[in-house]
């Protein structure tokens, strides 16, 4: 049995730290970086970590994803445990509530940032594990669906990429790192673009193909220059990342997803 | 600050009143001139600036920073109606918001994103003064100091992403 305020308190930390502390990676790209506001981008990663000030007004929404291993006991429902968190760290810190409860008429605001979002996956033995992405709306705004043709080769997979990329970069904030789903339902396509954002940037697609069009699909996104804030200067994607899942003969899904520059993103491991 | 003297790729540093504003308040300042209600707000020869502030702390009125404009493009004829003399906000705008900036000649700035942390240390106060229900999307008068801003479509219409950037 794991309990339940065990996984609050880990998935709380992480959750403020997410919030707060910029990666190390991105902070050492930024670090290399002169151009438009370098100074107020630099200045801002030392304020938040040192008065605990969220690294951006929008605090988003927090997207979990969970793999529950079948051995695997809980005192109630994951998702409603991972709500407690987020609405305690929204609500215990200055923190932004961005979620409205009608997503059309009303549109009121829920005061708390619930409901998460959250994606359960079953999986084999005795370890849960949560991965989750804080995400604003502007980099959420730019996520596309893409229904290819079946006989789609890899290039117009890149150029339809790339071309998506042009033209919504600049209304987001650059650099980006990119999720691509490929395969799947139109949904599943989405939904493994998403999960890719979670990766490490580092980490490739295990088999070559896919390594080798995430390569590709990053270096034909930095040609494009649009750079930190879109202005020109510098990197304008950090890392492409490719989840593939099979399909009908007669579709081709590509989902693409991207998140902002500071690529809020967190990583919990529970043995049961 | 004087708008007729902002060339696209300028740097400068701001001082002075905001009126703070997004999706929602537009919306609602919309309906209310379809009805041919009063506004609750004069906006003549004020900066808006489109962003929503989280919350405050003991030192500080919060993090703020600016969110995407181009979705506000629908409603900056009405703002320029209403004697809107610049917008502050992130990213690349319409070729509608960029048309209107060349024939109103107003100015389009941007302000760092990802930095709200750093931009709440320049805040000196901040008040809602309309739609309070609507939370962070209430209208807010802001006073700020050395706020770091980018000109990005100046009164003749030259659009910073457009001259910055080769598209291929």
């Amino acid at each position: 049995m794991i309990r339940s305020e065990v996984i609050a308190e880990r998935v709380e930390r992480a959750l403020i730290k997410a919030n707060t502390e910029m990666n190390p990676e991105i902070l050492s790209l930024l670090e290399s970086y002169e151009g438009p506001f370098s100074d107020t981008l630099k200045e801002n990663a030392s304020i938040a970590r040192k008065t605990g000030l969220p690294i951006c007004q929008d605090t988003g929404f927090v997207e979990f994803f969970i793999f529950l291993g079948n051995e695997v006991r809980l005192e109630e429902p994951v998702d409603r445990i991972l709500d407690s968190v987020v609405r305690k760290v929204y609500s215990e810190r200055p923190y932004r509530y961005s979620m409205v409860r009608d997503p059309l008429f009303e549109r009121e605001n829920t005061g708390d940032n619930t409901p998460s979002i959250c994606h359960i996956s079953p999986v084999i033995g005795r370890t849960l594990e949560i991965r989750f992405l804080v995400k604003g709306g502007g980099s959420e705004n730019l996520s596309r669906l893409f229904m290819l043709s079946p006989t789609a080769t890899p290039d117009e997979i890149a150029e339809t990429i790339v071309n998506s990329i042009r033209e919504g970069v600049a209304r987001g904030c650059p650099p980006l790192k990119i999720g691509i789903g490929i395969g799947g339902s139109s949904e599943k396509a989405m939904l493994l673009a998403k999960f890719a954002l979670t990766r490490e940037f580092g980490e490739r697609n295990e088999r070559d193909s896919y390594a080798a069009l995430e390569e590709r699909i990053l270096r034909e996104v930095n040609d494009l220059k649009f750079g930190y804030q879109g202005l020109g200067k510098g990197i304008t994607a950090y890392s492409v990342h490719i989840e593939t899942f099979p399909t009908h003969i007669a579709v081709l899904p590509v989902g693409l997803a991207v998140d902002c520059y500071i690529s809020r993103r967190g990583r919990v491991t529970i043995e049961g | 600050m004087k708008v007729e003297d902002l060339c696209a790729g300028d740097e400068l540093i701001y001082c002075g009143e905001l009126i703070i504003m997004r999706d929602a308040a537009q919306k609602r300042l919309c309906e209310a001139l379809d009805k041919g209600n009063v506004l609750p707000v004069s906006l003549k020869d004020k900066v808006i600036f489109y962003a929503g502030s989280a919350k405050p702390t003991e030192g500080s009125f919060g993090d703020i920073g600016p969110t995407t404009s181009a979705r506000m493009d629908p409603f900056l004829e009405m703002l320029y109606r209403l004697g809107v003399k610049a917008t502050i906000g992130k990213g690349k705008r319409g070729r509608l918001a960029v048309d209107l900036c060349r024939e109103y000649r107003r100015a389009y700035l941007l302000a760092p994103s990802g930095a709200a942390a750093a931009l709440a240390e320049r805040v000196v106060s901040l008040e809602p003064i309309a739609y309070e229900d609507l939370g962070t999307e209430a209208i807010f008068l802001a006073e700020v100091k050395e706020f770091p801003l980018y000109v990005a479509i100046d009164v003749s219409g030259s659009n910073v992403f457009d001259l910055h950037i080769d598209r291929g």
